[in-house]
């Protein structure tokens, strides 16, 4: 089970965390202030009444051992963000940092303190609307499936060191007939972010570390990441 | 007996489809500010204006031809057929002597017809009076023969040219709104030319010396002096004509300076105004666009999006700093209260745009401006932003299309990205259109080779498209598999290869932009080719 952190207790922290599976992560709410962390006590969530200020208290938060992976930096102002995007970049090398930001010059300060990825709402929000002016079927069928409550998800799966699927072509894998999934792409995180479409390079060898990038129902993706992993 | 002879007439000619429909054409031509025709009509009365001034003043230098003869008549004729059209349409004269009789006939008194056209006649007499009719005279009376002593007032042509220009009335009015102040000033130069003139001739007349000959020569100094010009032809000889000159000078620089603050702060005060209506203008030519209800992180963005999509759009705010903004980046914007009727009626709600987005970081404005435009127009697309979730049944019920919550979506990716950051990164950079490869959508067309074909026949992986799924309506696709309902109609993920397409169905497809493109033209050929072999 992953274990997150939430700093500051607001509108998007609140979204966020309820659309987290408990059963796959454990939220600890560190608020602003007393009265955010209250809230969130009542809501029936973990809370931590550390100061997020001083080194000591994050690292008795767990920043650092390892216990926390991933930190939500949703306060309200972007200063405090980038503050305490720092400290913790500073704990931990590894920890995954998701900044909120409010000012959209403020971006750039977070990337550079360390964070892994800027969520702006009002960005979003826009861009949405766009979409929805431009592309309403495509929006729309998103909204409503993968980032909406049907049962078809968007999922990632590594390929083991072990798996028997390795060196061979992406198009052999035929999940589409064989699984009713689609393969998006291959990405391989230790040579680059870029991803490589299944649909232009059908014929690329898969090889130890891919990612697979898949759609489909809960279900088919369980059964196809099985067999990935199923040793030689 | 006579009377009632007008007065059938009065009635035959409003009952008459025919001459309403002249006079409105009339209308239209030469004052209807919004009509097209009017901008012709008034283009080529300028391009005579200015050549009959230019044949004007050829003919202070020369004789004039029989061309010039010829033109100057024809452009008479043109400026009295002009006025006597305004003069027609001014008012209804008809419409005034039916409503005199119905009134007599009802109070059960005589009808007068005297009395009645005394009225009617009033009524044109006041258009003749203002003083644009009086321009418009005047333009024309000098060509009359015996009145060419009167030839100066041809310059008074140059003057029409007001009528026809949007800006010289807007000079115009903003001196008109200052009348006060201007009259005030007015006074008291008046009375400072007085007291200076008297005063200078007192001094400067007794003098053997003197420029200062009469009293004109007195009041013609002062004015040069007020007015800072100075040509320095009359200048005072005595002591007290200097002392005067110098306490005229003084003044007069207040004076002038007051003057200009009054013109600069009309101007700054109108200036608001004449941007507005040049937005309006700008957007009565548009067809297709949308308007932006305020112009905060949220509206920028949109704005921005749509600005390079070529997408024409008008943005409403009442925030100043918001429409500073929006002016740097060179957008058609409004300083003013969307919530407002007549303001969404001008930004052209009923008039060539399809699409309301209330973009405001305050749910109260949001859902006023829904209601305003929704009750503004049955039909037109309403998107909303919703800060609150409390608020999103209230702006559903205010009339809003769509209603988007900004943190719900930004929790959302949140959440999404920390579950899959890979898997998300690229789906958004498809969504967002960043990545090689796009999402688009293909259409079945009634008759295109798609219709009634299997999936596998399409040979996708030939042109390296990826099928995400199909989007339909058909109820004919129900008995297949992975079905998602969605807007009333369904979307069949992944659908097998026996799947077989119906017209109205849409392909979801993954690809490079151009493989698309050249699947969708190679499809929309063939179908036209099908159809010219036919």
């Amino acid at each position: 089970m992953k274990r997150i952190a939430v700093f500051g207790y607001n509108r998007l922290s609140m979204e966020s965390i309820s659309r987290l599976n408990p059963e796959l992560y454990q939220v600890v709410v560190v608020g602003q202030n007393r009265l955010q962390n209250t809230q969130a006590k009542q809501d029936g969530l973990e809370t931590a009444d550390i100061d997020f200020h001083s080194d000591e208290d994050l690292r008795s938060l767990g920043i650092g051992d390892g216990k926390i992976q991933t930190i939500l930096c949703f306060f309200e102002q972007d200063s405090e963000n980038v503050f305490l995007t720092l400290s913790a970049r500073g704990l931990d090398k590894a920890l995954t940092i998701i900044a909120a930001v409010d000012n959209p010059e403020s971006a750039e300060k977070l990337l550079a303190a360390g964070a892994n990825k800027i969520i702006d709402p009002y960005k979003i929000c826009g861009r949405k609307i766009h979409d929805m002016l431009k592309r309403p079927d495509i929006t729309d069928i998103f909204d409503h499936t993968v980032f909406g409550r049907h049962d078809l998800h968007l999922a990632e799966i590594v390929i083991p060191a072990h798996s028997f699927i390795l060196d061979s072509q992406v198009n052999h894998l035929d999940v589409t007939a064989r699984y009713n999934l689609i393969l998006i792409g291959v990405v391989n995180k230790q040579i680059s972010d870029e991803i490589h479409f299944a649909a232009v390079e059908h014929n690329r060898r898969l090889s130890a570390g891919d990612i697979l990038v898949i759609l489909g129902p809960s279900r088919e993706i369980k059964a196809f990441k099985e067999y990935v992993e199923h040793e030689t | 007996m006579f009377s009632k002879f007008v007065i059938y007439h009065a009635y035959l000619l409003k009952s008459s489809p025919r001459f309403k429909r002249i006079k409105r054409g009339v209308y239209n031509a030469l004052e209807n500010p919004r009509s097209q025709v009017k901008s012709y009509v008034d283009m080529l009365m300028i391009g005579l204006i200015v050549i009959s001034i230019f044949f004007l003043l050829y003919d202070v230098e020369h004789e004039t031809g029989v061309m010039g003869g010829y033109f100057e008549q024809g452009v008479i004729t043109c400026f009295a057929c002009e006025y006597l059209l305004r003069v027609w349409v001014s008012s209804d004269t008809h419409l005034l002597l039916i409503e005199e009789y119905e009134k007599a006939s009802y109070l059960n008194i005589e009808f007068s017809l005297f009395r009645a056209l005394k009225k009617a006649w009033i009524k044109k007499f006041e258009y003749i009076l203002s003083p644009m009719a009086i321009i418009d005279l005047l333009a024309i009376l000098p060509s009359y023969r015996p009145l060419r002593i009167l030839r100066i007032f041809l310059i008074f042509r140059l003057f029409k040219l007001f009528r026809y220009s949007n800006s010289a009335r807007l000079y115009s009015d903003i001196l008109a709104s200052k009348r006060f102040e201007l009259l005030t000033l007015l006074l008291f130069s008046c009375l400072l030319v007085f007291i200076a003139s008297v005063s200078v001739f007192i001094f400067e007349f007794p003098e053997i010396n003197s420029h200062i000959k009469n009293l004109f020569d007195a009041f013609y100094w002062s004015i040069v002096t007020m007015a800072t010009v100075g040509y320095g032809d009359i200048t005072p000889q005595t002591h007290g004509g200097k002392i005067v000159a110098i306490l005229l000078i003084l003044t007069s620089i207040g004076v002038l300076s007051f003057f200009t603050s009054i013109l600069i702060s009309a101007f700054n005060e109108k200036i608001p105004l004449l941007r507005e209506n040049q937005v309006y203008a700008e957007t009565e030519n548009y067809k297709n666009f949308i308007i932006i209800c305020g112009f905060g992180r949220v509206g920028q963005e949109i704005a921005k999006r749509l600005h390079r999509d070529k997408q024409k759009f008008i943005i409403i705010d009442k925030n100043e700093q918001h429409v500073e903004i929006a002016r740097q980046r060179n957008f058609l914007v409004i300083h003013n209260d969307a919530s407002k009727n007549q303001i969404l009626l001008s930004a052209g709600i009923n008039r060539g745009a399809t699409t309301v987005l209330c973009t405001t970081g305050d749910d109260v404005t949001n859902v006023y401006v829904t209601l305003t435009s929704r009750h503004l127009n049955k039909n037109i697309r309403i998107i909303s932003r919703a800060n609150q979730q409390e608020n999103v049944a209230k702006l559903y019920q205010a009339g809003a299309d769509q209603v988007i919550k900004p943190f719900e979506v930004a929790g959302l990716l949140t959440a999404e990205f920390l579950g899959q950051p890979v898997a998300f990164e690229a789906i958004s950079g498809i969504l967002q259109n960043h990545a090689e490869v796009v999402m688009d959508t293909l259409r079945v067309n009634q008759g295109s080779e798609l219709d009634d074909k299997q999936i596998i026949r399409l040979e996708l992986a030939k042109y390296k498209l990826t099928l995400l799924g199909v989007i339909s309506a058909n109820p004919i696709h129900l008995q297949h598999r992975n079905k998602y309902l969605v807007n009333q109609q369904h979307f069949y993920f992944n659908p097998d290869r026996h799947f077989v397409l119906h017209h109205g169905d849409i392909l979801l497809v993954l690809g490079r932009k151009f493989s698309i493109d050249h699947f969708r033209d190679l499809i929309e050929r063939r179908r036209l080719m099908h159809r010219k072999n036919l």
